[in-house]
Parts: structure tokens; sequence; C-alpha cells
């Protein structure tokens, strides 16, 4: 939004990027050591993508599963981890432990790292104008934790966890099945972990929140400061806060299973459900970690391609400040069949069902920023759009989900599921996508293929609502989540899911086809590739921008009136 | 050779391939792995093959052998539909065979889905609107407006609004939910096990029933749905509120029957309580709601809703089992005869609680909720 | 000249202990892991030994080297008053995010104490079958019955006092240092730390002595869990101070700029207020009505 730089010399840049080029580090300084935020911004992509991958095979493994009653993947997938001649309990198992390993993976490998570490390290300094973030080196073990935490989740894919090997404890790792429930070395692999991941992501938040308070370019204010910004601020005080509660609790977890101590162990007078409400006080705000970052994207997406500023701009930026504040106090809707009492119910009830009122005026606001808008269906508007709609159905169910009474019926079925991959596989996913198409030729100075990216779009909406929108029906019809196989009723639509899957893997090679052409023969991206609704600051850099940007500040030039915060002026490029 | 950006890591892909042709591969194997799998059907290990844990004591032939009938296939009122049978009913809640599940039915039904479709539609059609209407060639000049106080409001207060259309139902729902069992509802205890149920009759001598899943085969011969099918079906009296206790004897498990509306977490460590009055006699299907371990996808749950007189006699050909009236007889007879010995139980009204399985009668239990925590 | 950072940020060249840092971690976690489940044979016999001595010694390291770093570069002039600025942010935030970690401890706690196992029912006797069955009844109360709780206002007092005292006398270090006064500075910092280290060493001799052990039931779990890790805070901050003491020695800090300084106070009076908590709600309203040992 804001920001047209005043006495800024694009081009002096430019060309200071090539003299830099003479300093650039080695290729193991460069990648291993980085203290620069684009770079680790790129590490944090390609790691991401790569876990994306694996967890995507990982669901199609379990797709191919439910694809009909029965057990029919499960044995081969022990046998290929290293069993041979998998018995009935193996099979089970390795089902929970793929379960465990998509979940955590697609939520603290994929989405986080993607958001907040890939895009978010990318463009928070390029939007408010800084040369970098406040702590570049502390940025670079935030990435670095990030991957041993991936490392100890794959070790222990190998190790016993009770039944067979690995931790097959569901991503929530409930006491007392993650507990008493699952002897072994993998479950603890697997809150390290966490541990490990949580930790890197911890000192990212500090990072985001001191670099975005004190390193705004000279008058930028917090509300002329881009929504991609705010959206990143929200989610790295709610990481910050959350986070800590999910690392007490799971050290909990380990000190029950290792050491003793009966928090959760009703034998020694603990209390499993305790566990739950700590896993869910962090919980319920994560998932509004891996969605803000998303919102954000989409604001400047709409914008950019209605050549349009944002529409409600300071109501956008309070909305996310707002689901951020309710998000910690909403917990329990999670537990509603643990056995709360009536007036707990009630009370997680309403609390819930505010957050819709939020994430309603920013469904509407993007719809109103659009309003009157010249519409340009560049792939990453296309992609936000698909994200509009999508998130509002999932987030519809959200509303059902809330109501105590009626959770106690879809509670743990595949409504849910429904629910959250719509918010998620499709809601954080499709969002991941348009800031992606939108900044991979700033990125990496090459254009991608339009045309290839709306193929890449149409195959994968048409893939990703085959695959959930059955889930609703299943769910209905008690489904329960977690299942390896089912009764022959529920055959039609987890048939009708798993060719979704199928559909969606075809639109994922165009994807990589796409970026393997742009990065091999793309065309070269000038500075502001989308024109003059493009206006915040990465946009006044070349494509990619110098190794270090802004060594001289930029200046944000004052409006007139302080409710106009949003340049009218395009930037140059 | 053009000078390369230091930020371009297209570069570094061009020189080592390997990354790219990684991801390449991977997105394929997205692909080809599942398609693969999906062909070798009949690699698995199907159940027939006696990989149940062998069912403990099994009652049938006891209560068979007294004369009991259990129903058969076509008593099943309450499992999923399969959508070759009724396309439309496979696609909704399965018919509720409870007073809070029809009022919960009726408010899915009448009141949230009707909305969340019509905002979801109301979006949808939005966005086409802004698509067709303000596309750059319909519409060339952009508008620079940003704010409009009075849409604001509008679209902050009618979301608003509708919340409440929905909480006032969703709390009434709630509140009947919650009701608790009269003093003369027969309580009935849920044990989850890793991977059975079993189901403690606490006020009919509390003897406990063990239920396994029946074999596919099985079931099959039975005409029973597989997966869902039992050895021991939970028989409980129909039309007579039970207080349904749930228990946690290792992990959590969780009773959950669809048709019923019914769901409470089995949790190690607390006792949770709900009352559940059954409409009609019939089967009605459940299964284990709550991860607990290799098995539980193989842990079903089959109520057995029979008349009360049929209910007692069931009870009756269980080994230990004792019907109501049984048990008022009999502590009539203790405590008569013999007020010197025991003046303690008299005064307290409580029957004697032995070391064992036995619970005191109904009426005992705390009624409200029994959770201890938050 | 192209290049010529215009800017007070300070813009870091590339480093290595990032990376070390965390592989050390991984390292660490993975011989923890094999330390707990040493008598399972699930990892070669007392390999264990190898990997957690490798993760600790790399994670020492990491600390060492990194924070060297961090001390040259401040003594180079690299930290402008605005990367002062973010460092005072960071260690704001970095608090901030402890104290969620606390929350997590008392939550546990009061939870205990506040809502017992179904007392009503085990007094019943409705609660039969819970696994453990023999002790359910001890559980009834908070603390378990039969669990001697210790006096609040013995040991437990004198360390609230002393680590109260602490807070004045690294108040005491902080004004000399603004005033010049080198000498007082030290004397402040050798007393703060000589407090935290009595604290530690009386905190240690308590639980040596106390009258219930570590695990087994809920009171003593979240017991050691939360004083323990207050104790580790505790060390974690005597240990930024004797780096501080140090730095005196050799001179670094000015009257006007001294964050090491001061992170190291805050980290202190952080360390301190939680203590309070755990005194009010862990010792004194915690253990009422049990039985004193
Ligand atoms: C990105 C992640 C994300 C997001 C954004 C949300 C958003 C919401 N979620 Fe979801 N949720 C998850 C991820 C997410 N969720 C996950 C992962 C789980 C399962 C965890 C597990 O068990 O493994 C889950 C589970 C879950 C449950 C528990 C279900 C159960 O286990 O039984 C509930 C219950 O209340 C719930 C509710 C909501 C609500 C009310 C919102 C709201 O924020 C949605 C608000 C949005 C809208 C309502 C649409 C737009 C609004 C309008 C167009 C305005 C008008 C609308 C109205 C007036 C209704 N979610
Ligand atoms: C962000 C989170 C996320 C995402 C994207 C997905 C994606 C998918 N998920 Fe899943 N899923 C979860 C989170 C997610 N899931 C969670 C938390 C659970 C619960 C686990 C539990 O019960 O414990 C779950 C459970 C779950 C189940 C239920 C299992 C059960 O209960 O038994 C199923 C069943 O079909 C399923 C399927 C799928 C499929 C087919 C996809 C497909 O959409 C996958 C296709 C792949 C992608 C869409 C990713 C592509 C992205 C990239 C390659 C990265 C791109 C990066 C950039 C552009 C920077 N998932
Ligand atoms: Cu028992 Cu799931
Ligand atoms: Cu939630």
């Amino acid at each position: 939004m804001a920001t047209t730089a005043e006495g800024f010399d694009a081009h002096h840049e430019e060309h200071a990027a090539h003299d830099h080029a003479d300093h650039k580090p080695s290729f193991f300084s460069r990648w291993f050591m980085s203290t620069n935020h684009k770079d680790i911004g790129t590490l944090y992509l390609i790691f991401a993508i790569i876990a994306g991958v694996i967890g995507g095979v990982i669901s199609g493994l379990m797709r191919a599963e439910l694809g009909s009653p029965g057990l029919q993947v499960m044995g081969g997938v022990v046998n290929f981890l290293g069993g041979d001649g998998a018995s009935f309990d193996q099979q089970g198992h390795m089902w929970n432990v793929l379960i465990t390993a998509h979940g955590l993976i697609m939520v603290f490998f994929m989405v986080m790292p993607a958001m907040i570490g890939g895009f978010g390290n990318w463009f928070v300094p390029l939007m408010i104008g800084a040369p970098d973030m406040a702590f570049p080196r502390m940025n670079n073990i935030s990435f670095w934790l990030t991957v041993a935490g991936f490392f100890s989740l794959l070790f222990s894919l190998f190790v016993p966890g009770g039944t067979g090997l690995g931790a097959g404890t569901g991503w929530t790792v409930y006491a007392p099945l993650s507990t008493t429930g699952s002897v072994g070395p993998a479950v603890d692999f697997a809150i390290f972990s966490l541990h490990l991941a949580g930790a890197g992501s911890i000192l990212g938040a500090t990072n985001f929140i001191t670099t975005i308070f004190n390193m705004r370019a000279p008058g930028m204010t917090l509300h002329k400061m881009p929504l991609f910004v705010w959206s990143v601020l929200v989610t790295a005080f709610l990481l910050l806060l959350a986070l800590p509660v999910l690392a007490a609790a799971i050290t909990m977890l380990l000190t029950d299973r290792n050491f003793g101590t009966t928090f959760f162990d009703p034998a020694g007078g603990g209390d499993p459900v305790l566990y739950q409400h700590l896993f869910w006080f962090f919980g319920h705000p994560e998932v509004y970690i891996m969605i803000l970052p998303g919102f954000g994207m989409i604001s400047q997406i709409v914008a950019t391609f209605s050549r349009k500023p944002v529409f409600g701009y300071l109501g956008m930026a309070y909305a996310m400040v707002a689901i951020g504040v309710v998000g910690f106090i909403v917990w329990a809707h999670h537990m509603y069949t643990v056995g709360l009492d009536v007036n707990t119910k009630m009370y997680f009830t309403a609390a819930t069902m505010v957050i819709a009122v939020p994430t309603g005026i920013k469904i509407f606001s993007w719809i109103a920023t659009m309003w009157g808008g010249s519409l340009e269906f560049k792939s990453p508007m296309v992609w936000a759009l698909g994200f509009i709609f999508l998130f509002t159905v999932g987030g519809v169910t959200g509303v059902v989900l809330a109501n105590g009474g009626i959770d106690d019926n879809l509670h743990d079925t595949y409504y849910v599921v429904a629910h959250f991959h719509y918010v998620l596989s499709m809601g954080a996913v499709f969002s991941l996508f348009a800031g992606f198409y939108y900044w991979f030729p700033k990125m990496s100075g090459r254009w991608h293929s339009e045309f290839l990216s709306h193929v890449h779009f149409w195959i994968f909406f048409v893939g990703v609502n085959m695959i959930f929108f059955p889930m609703h029906f299943l769910g209905l019809q008690g489904m329960a989540r977690r299942y390896p196989d089912y009764t022959p009723a529920f055959t039609y639509w987890n048939e009708i899911a798993t060719y979704g899957y199928m559909v969606m893997g075809v639109s994922m090679i165009v994807f990589f086809v796409n970026i393997g052409y742009a990065l091999v023969a793309g065309k070269r991206a000038p500075g502001n590739y989308w024109g003059e609704g493009a206006t915040t600051l990465e946009w006044s850099l070349s494509s990619p921008p110098p190794f270090h940007q802004f060594e001289t500040l930029p200046v944000i030039e004052d409006h007139h009136s302080a409710d106009d915060h949003i340049s009218e002026k395009p930037a140059t490029a | 050779m053009e000078s390369i950006d230091a930020m371009n890591f297209g570069a570094i892909a061009r020189k080592k391939l390997n990354l790219l042709t990684l991801l390449v591969v991977a997105a394929m194997a997205m692909v080809a792995l599942p398609v693969g799998s999906f062909a070798q059907e009949d690699g698995g290990v199907s159940l027939d093959e006696g990989s149940v844990a062998e069912p403990l004591e099994t009652t049938v032939t006891e209560a068979e052998a007294a004369g009991f009938d259990y129903y058969g296939p076509e008593m099943i009122k309450g499992q999923p539909v399969s959508s070759d049978e009724d396309f439309w009913g496979s696609m909704t809640f399965q018919d509720q065979y409870t007073e809070t599940g029809e009022y919960a039915l009726w408010m899915h039904d009448a009141i949230l889905l009707p909305i969340i479709v019509a905002i979801s539609i109301f979006v949808l059609f939005l966005l086409l609107w802004v698509v067709f209407r303000y596309n750059k060639r319909s519409n060339t000049v952009p508008s620079k407006t940003s704010h409009n106080t009075v849409i604001e409001v509008i679209w902050t207060v009618i979301p608003v609004l509708i919340l409440v259309v929905i909480a006032v139902p969703s709390i009434s729902l709630l509140a009947e939910q919650y009701k608790s069992p009269p003093e003369d509802a027969i309580t009935i205890k849920a044990n989850g096990y890793q991977w059975y149920w079993g189901y403690e009759y606490l006020d009919n001598g509390g003897f406990e029933v063990i239920s396994n899943m029946m074999p596919e085969s099985d079931a099959l011969d039975e005409g029973l749905p597989p997966q869902l099918a039992v050895d021991n079906r939970m028989v409980v009296p129909v039309g007579v509120p039970i207080r349904l206790q749930t228990f946690g004897a290792d992990v959590i498990h969780s009773f959950g029957i669809p048709s019923l509306w019914f769901k409470l977490d089995a949790v190690p460590g607390r006792i949770n309580e709900k009352m559940l009055t059954i409409d009609e006699p019939g089967i009605y299907y459940g299964q284990c709601m709550e991860l607990c371990g290799a098995r539980h996808g193989y842990m079903p749950i089959a109520i057995e809703a029979r008349p009360l007189e049929e209910y007692n006699a069931w009870v009756q050909s269980q080994p230990g089992g004792m019907t109501r009236a049984q048990i008022e007889a009999e502590e009539a007879a203790a405590a008569a005869p013999a007020p010197a010995e025991d003046t303690t139980e008299v005064e307290g009204v409580r029957p004697p609680v032995s070391s064992e399985l036995d619970a005191p009668i109904a009426g005992e239990a705390p009624t409200e909720d029994t959770s201890p925590t938050t | 000249m192209a290049g010529a950072k215009n800017h007070d940020y300070h813009i870091l060249e590339p480093d290595i202990w990032p990376f070390v840092g965390s592989m050390s971690a991984l390292i660490f976690t993975t011989g923890m892991v094999m330390y707990m489940h040493a008598d399972e044979a699930a990892f070669p016999e007392g390999l264990w030994r190898i990997i957690l001595g490798l993760g600790i010694a790399g994670l020492i390291a990491t600390f060492f080297g990194w924070f060297s770093k961090v001390v040259n570069e401040a003594q180079r002039g690299d930290h402008t008053p605005v990367v002062q600025l973010h460092m005072r942010y960071g260690m704001i935030l970095f608090i901030a995010s402890e104290v969620m970690f606390f929350v997590g401890w008392f939550w546990s706690w009061f939870d205990f104490a506040l809502f017992p196992a179904p007392l009503e029912m085990v007094a019943e006797g409705t609660w039969q079958n819970v696994i453990g069955q023999e002790g359910a009844a001890t559980l009834a109360n908070f603390p378990p019955d039969g669990i001697e709780v210790l006096d609040a206002f013995d040991l437990p007092l004198l360390n609230t006092l002393i680590l109260l005292c602490s807070g004045t006398t690294v108040t005491w270090a902080h004004h000399c240092l603004i005033n010049g006064d080198r000498d007082g500075l030290k004397k402040g910092l050798w007393l703060t730390i000589g407090l935290g280290i009595l604290f530690s060493a009386i905190q240690a001799y308590e639980y040596a002595a106390a009258p219930f052990g570590f695990g087994g039931n809920n009171y003593s779990s979240a017991f050691y869990m939360a004083t323990g890790f207050h104790g580790f805070h505790v060390i974690v901050g005597t240990i930024f101070l004797i780096v501080c003491l140090r730095r005196t020695y050799l001179g670094h800090f000015t009257p006007r700029q001294h964050f090491g300084f001061e992170a190291a106070a805050w980290y202190w009076h952080f360390v301190d207020v939680v203590w309070l908590f755990l005194f009010i709600a862990v010792y004194v309203w915690g253990g009422w009505g049990a039985e004193v040992h």
C-alpha cells in the first residue's frame, strides 16, 4: 500500500548490485552461513517446497489407502521402510505414522516456513524499506533449527514407536497415547522435532517484530505499512506467545515418558485433558499463524491487480489484530467432546463464532477493493480469487463446527478434515501459490509462464475440490478421522477424493515444469513487472533486488490527509 | 556470459540442475506413487486372518441359551448409507433417533446449512460480479474509493446478527444435551480398551459385556456391515433415560454414535457422563472417535435398543445380571433383618461399596457433568 | 561509492555459528533420546554418551563463539543506537516468550491444585477402576495425602529474600555504572552473583533434602518442573552476570552504552518475578493445609 520512495535512485541500486556481485560470498558461506534476508528467504522457500512434496507424497499414500475399503497400501509402506511381512497392527500403526507425519510436515515444515520464513523474510524488509532484518545472524539459526526439527521428525520414522516404527500419535500428540501408549524413541524424536522447530520460530518471531517496529523507512508509520507486513507482525506475536506454551506441554510429555512425572497420568493425579488445554491454547493460534500471512499476501495481490488501493485499510489491519487476540480465547472448541461442562461449552461456542466477524470484514473488503477496479487476471490474481472463495467455504464450515452441540456429532469426523483442508490446503496453499507467482520473478529475476500458471491453477482447483468436498459428506455420514479403513458404504466419496488427488498431482507437475522452465529459460523480469497497481517498495527495486538493498534508506512521502495513507502515485521501476 | 545477479537463484539452479531434477521427480512421484499402489489391491492383510484380538468371554451363547434372540440385520437403523442405495442420503447426516439428535439435525438442516450455503453463494456471486463487471476491458479506469463507513458498518453488523441467529438455538441445543438424567435412569458405563469396548451394567449387577469387532467374513455372512458389526452388542432399553458413562482404561477413546447424535470421550482418570434416550428399538452403529493406536479403526460400537421388558430379560440372561426390581428386593431383604450390625449403611442410605466392580445404584453418581477440570 | 551503506543498521558478514548451533541442538536432542532409551537396545550401547557430549559441547561452543562475536562487535562500535534499540526489543520479546513458557507450568500447577482428581467420586467409591487404583484415594487432595510439603516460611522465604536482595544489588551496580563508579559496579555484580549462587545452592540443598521424590504424583511433578525450570533460569542468569563481570574487568561498558549489562539485569529481574509467583502459588498457597516437613 503505502509508499512511494522519494529521492531514491533505483538505478543507482542496480549498479550497486553489480559491484556487490564481486563480494558475493562463496557457495558454502552464502547458503550455510547466510546473514542475508533474501538468501535465507530463498532457503526457506526451497525447504518448504521439498517438505511440501514429501507431505504431499505422504498424503498420496493416504489417499491410495483410502481409495477403497480394506488395507492395501500400508503393508507395502511398512515393508518399504524396513519391515517385512507387516502384521495387521504394524499396518494400522503405519497409518497413524503417516497422518502424523503428514500433519506435522504440512503445518510446521511447509506452510509456516513458506509463509513466514520464506515470503516474510524476503518481503518484510523490502516492503518497509529496510536493508535487512534486525538480527541477521539469528535469522539464519531460525532457518537451520527448522531444518534440524525436520530431521528429528524424519529420524522418528525409523525407530520403534509402540506398535511399529514411527510416531503414530496424530499431529496433536495427545497423552496418554503419546506417553504410556507409545513406547520407544520415536515419539521422543517427534517431540524434540517440535522443540527445535518451535525454538526457531520463536527466534524468528522476535526478529520480525523487532524489524517491523524499528526498521521502517523514515516516514513509514505503522498505519502506512503494507498489509502483508501487518499480517506478519500479528503472526509473529501469535508465535511468540503461543509456541512457548506448546514447548512447556511437550516438555511435560517428555518427562512423563522418560522421567516418571505424572502430568498427564491419572494414576499419579495427572490429567490427560490438561494436555489438550495446553496443546490447543497453542494450536488454535497456530491455525491463524498459518493463514494470516496468506491474508496479507492476498491483500497485496488484490490491490495490485485491481489497480486500486486496498479498501478499508485500517479495518483490514485491525481485523487481523482482532483475529489474533480472539484467537487466544477460543481454544477449547477443539475439545467439545472431552467432557467440558455446559457453561464452558457455551462460552467457547460464542467466542469462536465471534471470529467470523473480523474474517468477514476481510472477505468483504477484498471484494470491495476489486469493486470499481480495473481487474487484470494475471496468475496471482486468479489464485487470490480462488483463495477468497475457497477460504470462505472452509470458514463457514468452521462456524458450523463452532457450535458445541453440533460438533458433538461432527468432531473427529471427515467434516473436520474437510473444514481444515479448505482453509489450509486451499486457503493457505492457494495464498502460497498466489504469493509465489506474484513474487517469483522478483525473487529470481525470471518470468514464469503465465499460461502454465493458469493451467496449474485450474487443474489444482478442480483436483483439490474433488479431494476435499466429498469429505463433507463422509463426515456428515459419520466417517471417523484417522481411520485407514472403512465400511463399504463410504466407498463412493472416498474414491472420488482419491481420483481428485491424481488430478491435483498432475497440476503439481505443471507447477514444477513451470518453475524449471522459468529458471532455465525464463525471460528477464524488469523491476516492476506488474505495472501501476504494484505500489509497495519492493517494486522500486530491480528483479532480483541487489544483494544489499536500500543502502540509502528510502523516504516515504507525507500525505496531506491522515486518512489517505495509500499512495496513488505509481512507483518507478 | 551474461552477468549473473547476486540474488539470482535461477543461475544456481541452471548450473546445478540436481535440485530441479529432484523436485520434478518428486512431483511425478506424487502422482505415480498413489496410482501405482492403487493397483495392488489384494496385497494387504485382511482381518479375517485372525488378527483381531481374541474375543474375551463371549456372552452370546449364554444369552441365547437363555432364550434371548438378538436383532437381525433388518433392525439396523443407525448406519451410514451407501451412495448406491441413496445418493442424496449419503451426503448428509444419518437419520436421528433421539430427541436431541432431531433438534440438532433440524438446527443444522434448517439454520446452519442454509446460512452457510447462502454466504458461500453470496461471496461467489460477488466475486463473479466483480470479475465480469470490473475487469480491465469493462472498466478501464479504476476508481480510487478506499473508504465507505456505511458499508463497513453493514458488513460488520449483519454477520453479527447472523451469528446471533445461530447462537440462540445453539445455546438451547447445548442446554438440551446437558439435561441431567433423572434419578431412576439406568447407568451403563462404556469402557474403552485398546482396542475393544466393555459395557458395564452398573445398575444391573455390574457385569461387563466385552465387545469386539466381528471379522469381515462373519459380518458379511450375517448380512451385517463389515467394520461396524461386533460380536456382542451393547443392549440398552429403549425410551428409558440412560446415564451413559465413559471411561478410558488405557488411552483416550471416544464413544460416538452418529445416528444418536452422541459422542463422549472415554478418558483415563475421569468418568464422563451424559444422558441418552433412544426413541426406537433397533441397532445403531458407531465407532471409536479418538485416535487410540494401531487398531483405532477397528473398535466399532453396536447398540441394540430393546423395549424395557426385553432388556430386563437380556439382563437376566447375563452372568450376575439382575433387574432393578431384583436388586431392590434383595436390598430390602438384606436391610430389614439385620439393623443392629450395619448401622452406618442405614444411616447413609447408601448401599455397601464393595471392593470390586459393582457400583452404587442410580442416583448416587453425581448427576451433572462429572469433569473435574475446566 | 556504490555499496557504501548510508544507514546505521547492522549488516553482518556470513557466520557459521547459526549452522553449528542448530546442528548441535539436533545432535543434543538426538543424544537425549538415546540416553532416555539407553536400556532398550534401540541404539548401539553407550553411543549416547558420545552423541550427547558432542551436542552439549557444540552448544556451549556456539554460545561462547556467538556471544564473543557480539561482544566484539559491540566493542568495535557496530552497535549504533538503533542497533541497541533492536537488542532492547529483542530482549523484551524473548522475556515475553519465557513468561509464556512459565504460564504452561503454572497452568498445570493450578489445574492440579484447583481440580484434583474427581474427588467426590473417589470418596464415594465410584472411582473404582482407575489405573493404579490403590493410590486413587490419596489423590483426592492437593497436595496428595501423605505428601509432606516444604515449609514455605523456612528456606523458601530465605530464598525469596535473597533474590529480592539480589534485585537491589544489581540495580545498585547499574547505578554505579551509569555514574561512572566502576568499583561500585564490580562490587554490585559480585554481590549479585554471590546471591545468585547462594540461591542455587540453597535450592539444591532443598531438593536433596525434600521429603518427596521427583515423579510419581502430580504435586511433585509440577513442583519440580516449575521450580526446576526457574532454577535453570537462575543459573543462566548467573552466568550472564558473570559474563558481565568479566567484561567489566576487561573495561567494557560505558555509562552511556552497556546493553549487555542491562539485558542481564532485565533477565535477572524476570527470574526474580517468576520466583515471587512461585513462592506465592507453589510454596505458600500450594502447600496450604498440607503436612509440613
Ligand atoms: C488456516 C487454518 C484454519 C482457519 C483459518 C480456521 C478457521 C476457523 N475454524 Fe478451524 N481448524 C483448523 C484450521 C483452521 N481453522 C484445523 C487444522 C482444525 C483441526 C485440528 C485437528 O483436530 O487436527 C480445525 C478445527 C476446527 C474446529 C474443531 C472441530 C473438531 O475437531 O471437532 C472448530 C470448532 O469450532 C473450528 C472452527 C473454526 C472457525 C469458527 C474458524 C473461523 O476463523 C472461520 C472464519 C471465516 C468465515 C466464517 C468465512 C468468512 C466470513 C464471512 C464471509 C462473513 C459472514 C459469515 C458468517 C456470518 C458466518 N476449526
Ligand atoms: C497445511 C496443511 C495441510 C495440507 C496442505 C494438506 C494437504 C493434503 N492433505 Fe492433509 N492434513 C493436515 C494438513 C494438511 N493437509 C493435517 C494437520 C491433518 C491431520 C493429521 C492428524 O490427524 O493428525 C491432515 C490429515 C489429512 C487426512 C486425514 C487422515 C485421517 O484422518 O486419517 C487426509 C485424507 O485424505 C489428508 C489428505 C490431504 C491431501 C490429499 C492433501 C493434498 O492437498 C496434498 C497436495 C499437496 C499440496 C497441495 C502441497 C503443495 C505445496 C507445495 C509443494 C509447497 C509450495 C510452496 C511454495 C509455493 C512456496 N490430510
Ligand atoms: Cu479407541 Cu480409537
Ligand atoms: Cu481452532
